[in-house]
């Protein structure tokens, strides 16, 4: 009897926060699917432009030089920051237990990084581009940014009164990170380039920092935080390892900041900085393989939940990439064979977009799954969908992957063979960059399906019903909850 | 652990790789010590101080704007980090017809006058470092640089050797008028009809002066240069 009542209880405290969230998350979810849309189309049109040059090429703001920049930044900025604000917001009010006060002040603060992220992008389709990577916004944008940042997610932290407890809540920890060093590392590159007067070759080495390390030390932790609270949640296993888990966080933690430099190989710069980058990104892997072997054991258990739960099949697939991407960070920074040949091709490219969309990305799929039906109170419409919305995100990612990777080492070494011509290395990125197009079509395709099924569930057209969509039919008994609120936790 | 501890262990972590690696090597980078030349052997005077002319923060702005940086670099990597050095025309000339070969690794001087480094990303195109050096002493665009520049930048593929070029078309920095009196002396080498020709505009003047001012052709002090002894 007792028991019983604690259930309700909790239901209704759960039921009181997701209410309580349901604007927010919903907001910051379907600007970001807008702005991912919009980056992926205007990815196509990059990449087509690498290989046709002359495709739209004759009015300036869709001039490859432009349209590749605001590719990326709407992608950074425009839905990866907003789906990381998203998720973050409601995990950590679910994992503190109280409702979010502050939905007034978030939403006007989600509009205006809305606002900011829009003018930025006609900024620099406009041509007043600042040519920092990952940083073209116009110089007007950064301290906007950042003021929403922190009513967006630093004022909420304070309210939920978030602390780092001592066990079996590793995500906490991962997300309370991430929330502390984005400013840091935004602030300290922002400054650095924008306001005080310094070498012109140390600012371009803080720039290949501020991008590994917005990799690293934000879409890293926000990431490995979601996947170590969706594994349990949704197979119903306690985490595999506590040990590895803090193994994970805190090899992290201590390696993360030191990564990036490597980018500026053979620059004039002092010669120990490309040194620690490259070395720190080869040690990359251990944080990678103790949060990815951690979260996959977790699932293994039950891995008969993966055949229906489309939360725990994006999650795998994400910690999969994580373990790839970990590899990857060690054999692309081999200083004396790799190193030379990948500094300046392809693969670059697909280190950033292997960790921007395939584990990152596919790991906010995943909990973006889990949490609308929480939020809205309807169950995804369609199972098709969301399989479509897997399988060609995956087939999209897989040749990126591989074409950038391997491809990139071939063109990289086109680019070294000095006694050859150097157009026998641009026709080896020629043939890539034919194929990236091709799988960002693929990726554009999937997320057109993403983007109509999160419109329909933001427009509350979502299923009513008590059964969670489930990607097979019969479900029989799967753990505690596959997704869906009918299911309790 | 008490979210004190925690955050301690997080600022210590972050703030030890910050300073070590952004923050104090920002601040001695400002302040490079000038490297004088040793007055015996060379003929310049005084500290190393290679001087560009053109409108370089200009043009540098018109670069970043338009984003060249996404293909092209703009450095020449020592021989442990690369092989850019090999290349007969990229760290300088390696039959200079005064000097003989002129090649050199770039360095902190190389950049005097811009704000930001375009070291760039990817070599989709090939590297800038020396263009306006190149430029100067290849075939096709030795006679004059700039109009060479101003015709690959309203269409690389305009020049029959560069058919297959996969740089864009920038038309958009150009200005299409009718002939006054005479055609301007910079008008392009293309035909846009009766009585109408193409000038370039002043983003593209400023970008070609920039670009011609890329040259490796100062004589580095011994402290600099790193050029195998051999004689």
């Amino acid at each position: 009897m007792s028991s019983a009542t604690t259930n309700t209880q909790d239901a209704l405290v759960r039921s009181g926060i997701d209410r309580s969230l349901r604007h927010p998350v919903m907001f910051f979810l379907m600007s970001g699917a807008v702005w991912l849309s919009f980056a992926l189309l205007l990815g196509v049109i990059a990449s087509v432009k690498t290989s046709s040059p002359g495709f739209l090429g004759h009015c300036g703001f869709l001039t490859y030089g432009r349209v590749y920049p605001a590719h990326i930044n709407a992608l950074v900025y425009g839905w990866g920051m907003q789906t990381a604000f998203a998720v973050i917001l409601w995990l950590m009010a679910r994992l503190t237990r109280r409702e979010c006060t502050m939905t007034g002040a978030i939403l006007t603060a989600g509009h205006v990084w809305n606002l900011t992220i829009g003018l930025g992008l006609i900024g620099i389709l406009s041509g007043f581009g600042t040519g920092m990577p990952w940083m073209e916004f116009p110089p007007f944008a950064w301290p906007v940014l950042l003021a929403s940042y922190c009513v967006i997610l630093v004022g909420p932290f304070i309210q939920f009164r978030v602390r780092p407890e001592e066990r079996g809540n590793i995500a906490q920890w991962y997300l309370l990170a991430a929330v502390i060093w984005f400013p840091w590392i935004y602030l300290t590159a922002n400054v650095l380039l924008h306001c005080v007067p310094g070498h012109p070759v140390m600012g371009a080495a803080i720039n290949a920092w501020f991008r590994s390390a917005l990799i690293f030390l934000f879409f890293t932790p926000v990431a490995l935080g979601t996947a170590s609270y969706l594994a349990p949640k949704v197979t119903g296993n306690p985490l595999y390892s506590d040990s590895l888990a803090k193994l994970g966080f805190w090899s992290l933690a201590i390696i993360g900041p030191w990564a990036g430099m490597q980018k500026l190989t053979g620059a004039p710069i002092p010669y120990f900085l490309p040194y620690l980058g490259g070395a720190a990104t080869a040690l990359f892997f251990i944080p990678a393989l103790a949060a990815a072997v951690n979260t996959i054991r977790t699932i293994w258990p039950s891995r008969e939940v993966l055949t229906v739960s489309p939360t725990l099949r994006f999650t795998l697939a994400g910690m999969v990439a994580l373990v790839l991407l970990g590899v990857a960070a060690v054999i692309l920074n081999l200083p004396d064979s790799m190193l030379p040949a990948t500094q300046f091709s392809f693969s670059g490219y697909g280190f950033e977009i292997l960790a921007l969309y395939g584990f990152f990305g596919f790991v906010m799929f995943g909990a973006t799954y889990f949490i609308v039906p929480r939020v809205t109170c309807r169950e995804w419409i369609s199972r098709r969908l969301i399989r479509w919305h897997f399988l060609f995100s995956l087939y999209g990612i897989l040749t990126i992957i591989f074409v950038t990777l391997i491809g990139g080492y071939q063109q990289g070494l086109g680019q070294e063979s000095w006694s050859l011509p150097w157009m026998k290395a641009v026709d080896a990125g020629v043939s890539i960059a034919v194929v990236i197009t091709f799988a960002w079509c693929l990726i554009l395709f999937s997320n057109i399906f993403f983007f109509l099924h999160l419109t329909l569930m933001w427009l509350r057209l979502g299923r009513r019903g008590s059964q969670p969509t489930l990607l097979a039919c019969s479900p029989g008994n799967l753990g505690p909850a596959a997704s869906g609120p009918a299911t309790a936790h | 652990m008490s979210l004190r501890t925690f955050v301690l262990c997080l600022t210590a972590s972050f703030g030890i790789a910050w300073l070590a690696i952004i923050v104090i090597p920002f601040f001695e980078m400002r302040e490079l010590a000038p490297v004088p030349y040793p007055e015996a052997k060379s003929t310049s005077a005084g500290i190393f101080f290679p001087k560009r002319t053109g409108r370089v923060m200009t043009g540098a702005r018109v670069y970043a704007e338009n984003g060249c940086y996404q293909c092209h670099t703009q450095l020449v990597r020592p021989t442990y980090a690369g092989n850019d050095l090999y290349r007969p025309d990229w760290g300088g000339l390696k039959m200079d017809p005064d000097r003989g070969d002129t090649r050199r690794e770039t360095n902190a001087w190389d950049f005097n006058g811009e704000k930001f480094a375009q070291i760039g990303t990817t070599r989709m195109g090939p590297d800038l470092s020396n263009l306006g050096r190149r430029l100067e002493t290849s075939d096709g665009s030795s006679a004059d640089p700039a109009a060479w520049l101003y015709a690959h930048l309203y269409n690389p593929r305009n020049n029959p050797k560069l058919w297959n070029s996969t740089c864009p078309p920038h038309p958009f920095l150009f200005e299409k008028r009718e002939v006054k009196e005479y055609r301007a002396p910079d008008a392009l080498a293309v035909n846009v009809g009766e009585n109408m020709e193409i000038v370039p505009g002043p983003d593209a003047k400023a970008l070609v002066s920039y670009l011609i001012s890329l040259k490796k052709d100062h004589p580095v002090p011994a402290a600099l240069n790193f050029t195998p002894a051999e004689k």
